[in-house]
């Protein structure tokens, strides 16, 4: 296990973090359900990889056109979330999933099953940035993204979704648009998921249909979830927690998958705001003291427990 | 004597059924409107065909003669419509102070790069403060809306009203579910703002209240205007106390 | 072309039995029960074991069930109950933890191959000019209508039934009206799981096998059904299902080169959805 090992780790932790802050913004400020964000991960991975290696894009131009793919398709998602809504967006979020996989994987032009692969490492001023510069840059855009989202919780926007996610009516009638930021929410979430698509994609040069599934969808809201919804630094340590798990568990071998379901039972059953969140049981405990409240607050998918 | 809110033959059909039918109603400046009428009269329909919940099938809404028929219901609010709900709808998990911004910010919400700019704490706070003042909860500012009590609830859904410094103030019965002791600070409240100016059409059914604090009624009875005029004419009206007593 | 639509009804049951037990679920606690493939899957691996053991399709049918309702119950006493005070979104991910733990747990009991699961019934096959119906075939239609009308008869004639339906309108107003929410959750549940088993016996035996991954598919397209059928509507739930069992079989007999197969449910139901966001029968609530 040399030092490479952890670099990769590291990198993988990364992308995790940025695509459990971005559902965040979906589902943790706007209260929107999206089950399906892995799709938007794998938009944002294809659009590069066919950028650059299909165009002859360079990353650093590929970059932000592949997130503007996912964040026009995200705001599409964000116009079917106007008229569908609840627990039937959330499963339509789940089949927009596998939809958008099957185009993927049944399409020649995305390569088929087969994926694509060749993708290259990116390129600043002639140095090719790999291994542990690409870390570097990982953390980078992890810091940009986190930096991002606490601009948002304290901007007018972030309020704005604080609303629409507690009381729609309420936040019409005190004057704000609520389809407008609803779509909103959903492009810069989708646009985010992207962005760590495109850094998947360079990291491991070769991507396939099966990377962008619902499970994957499935493993970002346990993240969040698991980290504390609707905090920045339970996405954070949700996402560093989860993502480490795998690992941890690998003396389990053969006994992985029975450990890390049971694991989000429990973790769900007992301590369901989250290990991270609003007072957290495991924290207490070691800590002897609560975490402090961030603006975020309390919040969830839509339909709570009203 | 100008009018602050007409409609002209206002209409509301679900299906069948007559919600609303030709409803004239004007609100004067600076005066109480209520507007009452037995269960299932039509008056919180009403409110929701005027403030653009619902979009009225037939007839015309006017504020300060500009016309807002049909408008979604956000634009109505800035332009100058602020409305409380008959069940109260407050931003439950945020705290008091943000509930209020989230209307005092609607200036900023209009586009989306003034939406990324910071809230402004110590510039609001103070408008926010003043705000929670009037209505008597200054001192719940720092505490999630769902640790207040219905009656203190119900007075920060007014200032949240408040806050998008309306022409008009439409509450839907301020004091259903409020005890007796909730009312009482709750009509003080209503009447300062009247001292204040501020034209409000409510609608509610604690008689001694509308009485005392209304200076015009308008009746409704299955969607139709009944009759309108002073509290004491109204109240004597034959018609509206059959209406009544048939309900 | 008949034999497709045979087929295609063949498939529709199936996925009806599955998914009335989630929609049954739905309609009273809410809840996104995926795990309830885990369910489905124990009782095609219960029947399996029970027709090793004694060559009885009515004691593996038996023991199935049997062997799910207390899957169904420990589920739904000591996961779901606990969590319905919170977000919406926990018990999802539970239920899922959950699916992921069995799935796992299946492959490490029972090995994680193919086990042939072969019954013969006392006729071969029924033939009708071009269309054939094999044995297994007509037990699946038999057993579909069983299991839906007594459903049908438990829900409508029952008390038991009209409180499960005051209780899938308004829990808080039925509880208040006397109703014994714990009761009408245990009934549902038993009945969900139940089918569940049925289900996963039945599918175990048309397609001779019992694997742990049986149970993937169907977790995730038996929402594509339920939603489809207006979430909590029964009747909704079984024509969505035969539905969706019938246009799959269709499109892949003729028009295969369009979508894949699985693909097919959840775009129906997208589609659909933006048309009526309330699913096909909308309930009215």
């Amino acid at each position: 296990m040399g030092f490479g090992y952890f670099i990769t780790i590291g990198i993988i932790v990364g992308i995790y973090i940025i695509l459990t802050l971005s559902l965040n913004i979906i589902s943790g400020y706007a209260g929107q359900a999206s089950l399906g964000h892995a799709a938007f991960f794998g938009i944002g991975a294809y659009a590069s990889a066919l950028l650059t290696l299909k165009l002859g894009l360079n990353f650093w131009v590929a970059l932000p056109l592949a997130m503007l793919a996912a964040g026009i398709i995200g705001a599409g998602v964000g116009i079917i979330s106007l008229r569908i809504k609840g627990d039937f967006l959330a499963v339509t979020t789940i089949g927009i999933n596998f939809v958008i996989v099957s185009v993927f994987e049944y399409s020649d032009f995305f390569g088929g099953a087969y994926g694509i692969s060749g993708i290259q490492y990116p390129e600043l001023f002639g140095l090719k940035i790999s291994k542990a510069y690409y870390l570097i840059l990982v953390f980078v855009f992890v810091f940009l993204t986190a930096l991002f989202c606490r601009l948002i919780s304290k901007s007018w926007l972030g309020l704005a979704l604080e609303t629409i996610r507690e009381n729609e009516d309420a936040a019409e009638a005190s004057g704000i648009n609520c389809k407008k930021f609803k779509i909103l929410a959903f492009a810069i979430g989708c646009a985010l998921a992207g962005l760590a698509g495109v850094l998947y994609a360079h990291f491991i040069r070769f991507i396939t249909p099966i990377d962008f599934a619902f499970p994957i969808s499935i493993t970002i809201v346990s993240m969040m979830v698991v980290g504390g919804i609707g905090t920045i630094r339970g996405g954070i340590l949700g996402a560093l927690f989860m993502a480490a798990l795998p690992e941890i568990l690998r003396p389990l071998a053969n006994y992985r998958l029975l450990f890390y379901g049971g694991l989000i039972v429990l973790i769900a059953r007992f301590q369901p705001q989250g290990l991270f969140g609003e007072n957290p049981f495991l924290f207490r405990k070691i800590f002897g003291r609560s975490l402090p409240i961030t603006q975020g607050d309390k919040s969830g998918m839509p339909g709570g427990r009203k | 004597m100008s009018a602050i809110l007409q409609t002209e033959k206002l209409s509301k059909f679900f299906g069948g059924l007559r919600a609303l039918q030709n409803v004239d109603l004007e609100v004067r400046a600076h005066e109480i409107l209520g507007l009452i009428g037995p269960n299932g009269a039509g008056k919180t329909t009403f409110f929701n065909a005027v403030c653009g919940v619902y979009t009225p099938d037939r007839g015309k809404v006017f504020l300060e003669g500009k016309e807002i028929t049909g408008m979604p219901t956000h634009r109505i609010a800035r332009m100058g419509i602020g409305r409380t709900f008959q069940i109260v709808k407050p931003f439950m998990n945020i705290s008091v102070e943000r509930n209020i911004l989230a209307a005092l910010g609607k200036d900023r919400m209009k586009g989306v790069s003034p939406a990324l700019l910071g809230i402004g704490l110590e510039k609001s706070r103070e408008e926010v403060r003043r705000l929670l003042r009037l209505v008597g909860i200054e001192s719940s500012i720092a505490q999630p809306a769902r640790t207040l009590t219905l009656g203190h609830q119900k007075r920060m859904e007014i200032a949240r009203a408040l806050a998008l410094k309306p022409k008009l103030l439409m509450l839907d019965e301020p004091f259903a579910g409020l005890s007796q002791e909730e009312i009482r600070p709750l009509v003080q409240v209503i009447k300062s703002l009247k001292a204040e100016g501020i034209t409000i059409l409510l609608i509610e059914h604690n008689v001694p209240f509308v009485m005392e604090v209304c200076d015009r009624l308008v009746v409704l009875n299955f969607g139709e205007k009944l009759c309108e005029g002073p509290p004491q004419e109204v109240r004597n009206d034959r018609r509206v106390i059959e209406a009544y007593l048939g309900s | 072309m008949f034999q497709q639509l045979i087929n295609g009804i063949i498939t529709g049951s199936l996925y009806a039995l599955i998914a009335v037990g989630l929609t049954m679920v739905y309609g009273i606690l809410r809840i996104l029960h995926i795990a309830h493939a885990a369910v489905y899957v124990s009782g095609a691996y219960l029947g399996y074991v029970a027709y090793t053991y004694t060559q009885s399709l009515i004691l593996a049918l038996v023991f199935g069930a049997a062997g799910c309702i207390v899957l169904g119950w420990t589920i739904q006493r000591f996961l779901y109950t606990p969590l319905l005070k919170e977000e919406r979104i926990v018990p999802l991910i539970a239920s899922v933890g959950l699916y992921i733990f069995f799935e796992d747990l299946f492959r490490l009991l029972g090995g994680p191959y193919i086990r042939v699961f072969t019954v013969k019934l006392w006729f071969d096959k029924i033939t009708w000019g071009n269309t054939v119906i094999t044995s297994h075939q007509a037990l699946i239609l038999i057993m579909t209508v069983i299991c839906l009308v007594t459903i049908y008869l438990i829900i409508t004639y029952t008390r038991l039934g009209l409180a499960w339906q005051a209780t899938a309108q308004d829990m808080d107003t039925a509880k208040a009206m006397g109703v014994n929410i714990r009761q009408v959750v245990n009934l549902n549940f038993l009945i969900a799981s139940a089918i569940a088993a049925v289900a996963g016996v039945l599918t175990a035996i048309n397609y001779n096998s019992v694997l742990p991954t049986m149970g993937s598919v169907p977790a995730y397209k038996m929402f594509a059904i339920v939603v489809l059928g207006g979430m909590g509507s029964i009747p909704g739930t079984i024509a969505a299902g035969l539905i969706i069992g019938m246009a799959e079989t269709i499109m892949s007999a003729y028009f295969g080169f369009i979508m894949p197969r699985d693909a097919i449910a959840f775009s129906a139901m997208i589609l659909i959805l933006i048309f009526r966001p309330e699913g096909l029968f909308a309930r009215a609530r």
